[in-house]
């Protein structure tokens, strides 16, 4: 993983709320190598999808990136034109969304709906594009996939719609495949399916994936490396095998110490951690996690902790936290 | 890996969308008795006046007020002229008139409203106020207006235009007519497809596959025509079914106030401003178009109530 391919830096995005504009995501960095798979790992409303959106200009109104950059192919995502973007944006850049029911045209054929992005970045000709839609609905494992040209999204299963989804990210040979939680709305068996799909994919075709997903587990897998965001802030970025082997940050910690195990009831899945993450524009003043942090200090209530190594070895495991090497030598 | 479960397929059986609404459109009663008088009328306009042994202009002085009959089946009118004729006619007239209107208004308002709704903002507002400024002069004041401040001049500058170029297009006064008659039924037309289109694009812009469609670098073009105005459709379609019965009636309700379609071609609303004259004496000449034009209306009326349910399976079930 040496050459990056997208680096955001200190990426800040805001709401306009009735008091005022609010931070939700703040300050993050992040970084994927060429053919690397990063897991972004956080609990709902942490940002990972705002975060994703805005590299591609895609924030819903009244959000917008205050601050930050992100380097994508030597250029800056968020100053580029709408021309510009139009470019990137499912030719370099595939997205597959969250709900496979909802993200698909429902009064259009799929295979025109996979045609769309060849004709437009790749100037296909119809038959040439519906050809190559036929091919890709091979690729993501969808039997009789010329048939299933002609059908609408309705007419097909959950996980077959995500397959098309991912087909369509796929379509123009992106560089970077960002799926934000595409298997959530998925049944597990599906899920497990999916991940291999585009594990599979990956190796494939020489991609780099971003898989966003609040399943630590499900990804496992997958990730060469994690980040795991914490209200709009990256707390631990690490290695996949490092991120298990010695997760430093209380969150992280967390995090692991609910990923069911056989035979564990359910509920122990919620109850690792306590309260709930700050509401944007009601951050706390230091480290975000630290009202809900066991090992909270005073310091961590008044200074924001900077994402540094681990121990300050050179290491690319990283962590934001002022106890996180004490918390290493408590485990 | 095995993929056996994927294959199989929701609950929805493979039919597509247009042919479940036609199911559920051909079980509902008075959608059907709707569309059968809907397409009684449209056969009418089509052939009609090629199925009666009467022209609608050939006079009948020997026969004039003649009430119902076997020689004319609705009778004739104060130039002995058959008024069976002169119905389907009519009916011609009335769907020309409704199509062109309903199809220029809907033009007009789709246009605006899907590019207000889409892109917000100033431009919404503008268009919005104006639409709303359309809405708030009322109907028939508005075309009175437009017929006596424009008819003249226009007719003037066809004069002068054929004493230029000798053209006889320049001649055809009918077509001044055409003008002003289409052309203010569509302005009186078109608001509410702007505003039904627009609500419906603001609804449909924030639906994911909107986001998805823009994450794939489609133009905003693209974007409005193959993604937007698709979805809209539905609620449009039933608008459009009920908008061209009510264009029928604004065509005679302009006829009627002597700024429709000019006589002698016949329009029910000509047809129904002569009867009311003569109403006490030959209830007939009354009756008859006032008869098809209410039933046209309900028709469309039935037939739009049908399409709404048909089209929209949530609200129905
Ligand atoms: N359209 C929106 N309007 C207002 N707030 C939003 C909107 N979308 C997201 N948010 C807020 O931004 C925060 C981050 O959202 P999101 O990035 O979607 O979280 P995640 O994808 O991690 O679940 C959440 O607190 C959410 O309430
Ligand atoms: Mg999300």
């Amino acid at each position: 993983m040496s050459e990056t391919l997208l680096e955001v830096k200190d990426l800040t995005i805001e709401i306009a709320t009735r008091r005022g504009p609010a931070t939700v995501v703040d300050g993050i960095d992040l970084h994927v190598g060429k053919g690397e798979t990063l897991g972004i790992v956080g609990e709902s409303g942490c940002g990972k999808s705002l975060t994703m959106l805005s590299l591609l200009k895609l924030l819903p109104n009244k959000i917008r990136v205050a601050g930050g950059s992100a380097m994508f192919g030597g250029r800056d995502l968020l100053t580029l034109n709408n021309k510009e973007l139009r470019a990137i944006r499912g030719g370099r850049i595939g997205f597959v969304f969250q709900d496979p029911m909802t993200s698909l045209n429902p009064v259009m054929r799929i295979g025109d709906q996979l045609a769309e992005p060849l004709i437009h970045h790749r100037a296909m000709s119809k038959a040439a594009a519906r050809q190559r839609a036929g091919e890709l609905l091979k690729l993501v494992g969808i039997p009789g996939a010329e048939q299933r040209l002609d059908a609408y999204p309705h007419e097909l299963s959950g996980g077959m719609r995500q397959r098309v989804m991912i087909a369509i990210g796929l379509a123009c040979d992106p560089d970077l495949l960002i799926a934000d939680e595409p298997t959530t709305a998925l049944d597990v068996t599906i899920q497990a399916q999916i991940v291999d799909l585009v594990k599979g994919l990956r190796q494939r075709l020489g991609m780099s994936v971003v898989w966003i997903t609040h399943d630590l587990a499900l990804i496992a897998g997958l990730a060469d490396r994690i980040c795991v965001l914490y209200a709009g802030t990256v707390v631990e970025d690490a290695p996949v095998d490092q991120l298990f082997a010695e997760p430093a940050h209380p969150y992280t910690r967390g995090l692991l110490a609910s990923i069911p195990r056989m035979g564990a009831p359910d509920s122990a899945r919620l109850s690792s951690i306590g309260g709930t993450p700050p509401e944007p524009g009601r951050r706390p003043a230091g480290c975000p996690f630290a009202p809900r942090c066991p090992l909270a200090e005073d310091v961590c209530r008044t200074t924001v902790p900077a994402l540094a190594p681990l121990r300050g070895e050179a290491t690319p495991h990283r962590v934001a936290c002022h106890v996180a090497n004490r918390v290493m030598e408590a485990a | 890996m095995s993929s056996a479960p994927l294959l199989a397929v929701a609950d929805d059986p493979p039919v597509s969308l247009w042919r479940d609404a036609w199911g559920r459109l051909i079980r509902n009663r008075l959608a059907v008795a709707g569309l059968v008088m809907v397409l009684v009328l449209a056969f009418a306009a089509a052939f009609g006046p090629m199925l009666t042994p009467y022209d609608f202009l050939s006079q009948n002085l020997d026969a004039r007020n003649a009430g119902p009959s076997l020689v004319h089946l609705f009778g004739t009118d104060d130039l002995g002229r058959d008024v069976f004729s002169r119905v389907l006619y009519g009916t011609r007239t009335a769907f020309v008139v409704a199509i062109v209107v309903t199809a220029l208004a809907v033009t007009i308002g789709v246009t605006l409203g899907a590019t207000a709704g889409f892109f917000g903002g100033l431009f919404d507002r503008i268009i919005m106020w104006f639409t709303d400024m359309t809405m708030s002069v009322p109907n028939l004041l508005l075309v009175v207006v437009i017929n006596a401040s424009l008819k003249a001049p226009l007719s003037q500058w066809m004069e002068t235009q054929y004493l230029a170029t000798l053209n006889p297009f320049f001649r055809e006064t009918i077509w001044i007519d055409f003008l002003l008659v289409f052309g203010s039924m569509a302005l009186i037309a078109w608001p509410p497809y702007a505003r039904l289109v627009r609500a419906q694009v603001l609804s449909i812009r924030s639906r994911p596959y909107i986001t998805a469609a823009r994450a794939l670098g489609l133009t905003n073009r693209i974007i409005l025509t193959r993604y937007v105005v698709p979805n809209a459709i539905g609620p449009l379609i039933v608008s459009v079914s009920a908008g061209l019965g009510t264009a029928m009636v604004l065509e005679s309700a302009f006829s009627f106030l002597g700024v429709g379609v000019n006589p002698p071609t016949p329009s029910w609303g000509n047809m129904i401003s002569d009867g009311l004259r003569v109403w006490q004496h030959y209830p007939h000449l009354l009756a008859v178009p006032a008869i098809v034009l209410g039933l046209a209306t309900v028709a469309f009326s039935f037939l739009g109530d049908g399409l709404n349910d048909a089209l929209n399976p949530r609200g129905s079930k």
